[in-house]
């Protein structure tokens, strides 16, 4: 078990005085492995709370996460024995908009930055960088480049290569694909999709669109008012989920499979999963 | 009546890298129009430049009979709202009464018309009941309310919508777009930018950039079914589209099918 919450809680303070629950008592578990997660929820639901703990970046109030062995918890901060660093190399968090954090003079600077914070050589972060950069898609002379000069989808790109390089097992996106064209989004989560086959490590996506989700996701996790309320397969979640309730939409398949069996009065066989299975479908019921 | 005519206009932030090349584009007096493209297709510098907030390198802009200038600038301005894509980054105010109360002040609207508008304004995008919150507090869908709110406030005859609510989620999408539908029933200009396909569906005519250029631009209901200039755009035909497109190419044509997948294409 990679990462493992128990019972956690967390609260801001708003500047009013005010206090907003982000996090309700969560007890849940990632493996290092093999796991492909999409984390949803309507705004201010949570979840960027939620996954700011998996590194560490913020503790619990109240109970605990235990991240590749080490505990954490409210007595964490003051504890000097415990290194945070190290969690961060593992658990390696891509935030929203990480194109607004691209600073250096390079691709390749930026890329390096990352790994050589946590120790690795000058040369061996080169090395890393050259092969990042072809694993987000790009070709090795975009590490010369400025990072200013490149457009939103190879910016969001390279600031993705910068985690890759720290060789992280695990993999944390905060709404990677929001601002991007239908294609590049597809294109950006069939990336993600390869690496995760490639290496073999887990990834954490939080997305609002339910087609990634049904498309991509072994596992989905709905959060809602800061309480973690549904941990399954999307599966479950869309045909058995209280979605009105989490505020969520149905896949755009799920949607129109229904409301076209709902014009026809017909009920198909079976539930398409994309445009092709419910063409089939269709012609099958039109013949 | 055209309240917005573009001409032969082109703009680059480097030589020899254009942006946009000779957009020759009119938008009539309470028209909705969506601007499709794929990312840097040039959609959100076509916004900026009718704003005055960049300068074109060649062509002309007239807004409501008057040609963009420096001179002009401020002129044009006060005819057009813009509500950008992240809530965050238009908040100025300590209060969403602040924040409504922001561009009235500019234009110089004396205190009790503005106390009258920002009542107004602020029930007609349902956030009468949060004047004294920070606007901090607010959800995504909420804070671009306030932000439509403190345009309509400045009595703008035209709004372009820039992305708007990419970055909300359904809940908040859902309230925008219906707010957008009043503002088109009450006679405004629309202008939305976007590269979400269900939005566009409720726009009167649809523009498609591609690379700087327009790659077609018509009747929206065209432009939807347009399987090529979509993909060429880096976008997609709508669900239930893309099933008709497919039945065609199989040679299935059920009128009865035909009719209710554009039903369930505009949402009906």
């Amino acid at each position: 078990m990679a990462i493992k919450f128990e019972q956690v809680s967390y609260s801001y303070k708003a500047m009013d005085g005010s206090v907003f629950s982000a996090l309700k008592d969560i007890s849940f578990d990632i493996e290092s492995k093999g796991e492909f997660i999409t984390l949803v929820g309507e705004t201010g639901s949570g979840k960027s709370t939620l996954v700011q703990h998996m590194n560490a970046l913020i503790q619990p109030q109240t109970g605990s996460i235990t991240i590749y062995g080490i505990k954490i918890d409210k007595t964490t901060k003051k504890n000097k024995k415990i290194k945070l660093n190290p969690l961060r190399q593992k658990v390696g968090l891509v935030f929203q908009f990480p194109e607004y954090q691209l600073f250096e003079e390079t691709v390749e600077k930026d890329i390096m930055f990352g790994p050589k914070n946590f120790g690795v050589s000058e040369a061996d972060a080169k090395e890393r960088a050259k092969t990042v950069i072809k694993m987000v898609g790009l070709d090795e002379s975009y590490l010369k480049r400025s990072p200013f000069n490149l457009s939103g989808g190879e910016k969001k790109r390279v600031s993705i290569a910068g985690i890759l390089a720290m060789e992280p097992d695990i993999l944390v996106l905060d709404e990677p694909t929001s601002g991007l064209d239908p294609k590049g989004r597809d294109n950006l989560l069939k990336l993600f999709k390869e690496i995760h086959k490639e290496v073999d490590n887990s990834v954490v996506i939080i997305t609002h669109d339910m087609n990634t989700v049904y498309k991509y996701a072994k596992r989905v996790l709905v959060m809602n008012s800061g309480e973690l309320v549904y941990d399954g397969s999307p599966e479950r979640l869309f045909f058995e989920g209280d979605l009105d309730k989490w505020n969520l939409d149905l896949p755009e398949i799920i949607e129109i499979t229904n409301k076209l069996q709902e014009k026809l009065n017909i009920k198909f066989d079976e539930k398409p999963k994309n445009v092709d299975q419910l063409f089939e479908l269709v012609k099958g019921a039109l013949r | 009546m055209n309240i917005i005519e573009i001409k032969d206009l082109s703009f680059s932030y480097r030589k020899n890298t254009p942006v946009l090349k000779n957009i020759n584009l009119n938008i009539k007096k309470g028209e909705w129009v969506s601007i499709l493209g794929h990312n840097g297709s040039g959609k959100s510098t076509l916004s900026k430049l009718i704003m005055g907030l960049l300068k074109a390198n060649e062509g002309e802009i007239i807004v409501d009979g008057i040609p963009l200038t420096e001179e002009t600038l401020y002129e044009v301005r006060s005819k057009i709202g813009i509500v950008f894509q992240n809530p965050d980054n238009q908040f100025v105010g300590v209060t969403v009464e602040d924040d409504i109360a922001f561009g009235m002040e500019n234009l110089e609207i004396d205190r009790e018309e503005m106390v009258r508008r920002i009542d107004l304004y602020s029930k007609k995008v349902s956030m009468n009941e949060y004047l004294k919150k920070p606007p901090h507090q607010l959800s995504g869908g909420q804070k671009q309310r306030v932000a439509i709110a403190g345009i309509l406030a400045m009595d703008t005859d035209i709004i372009i919508f820039d992305e708007a609510t990419s970055m909300l989620d359904p809940k908040g999408r859902d309230s925008i777009m219906e707010q957008i539908r009043e503002l088109k029933e009450d006679g405004a200009t629309i202008i939305s930018i976007t590269h979400d396909m269900k939005e566009a569906v409720y726009s009167d005519t649809i523009v498609v950039l591609k690379e700087g250029e327009i790659l077609a631009s018509g009747d929206a209901m065209d432009i939807l079914n347009n399987k090529e200039v979509l993909n060429a755009s880096n976008l997609e035909l709508l669900l239930p589209l893309k099933l008709l497109h497919k039945l065609d190419e199989a040679n299935i044509n059920n009128e009865e099918m035909r009719d209710i997948l554009w039903q369930l294409s505009l949402n009906k």
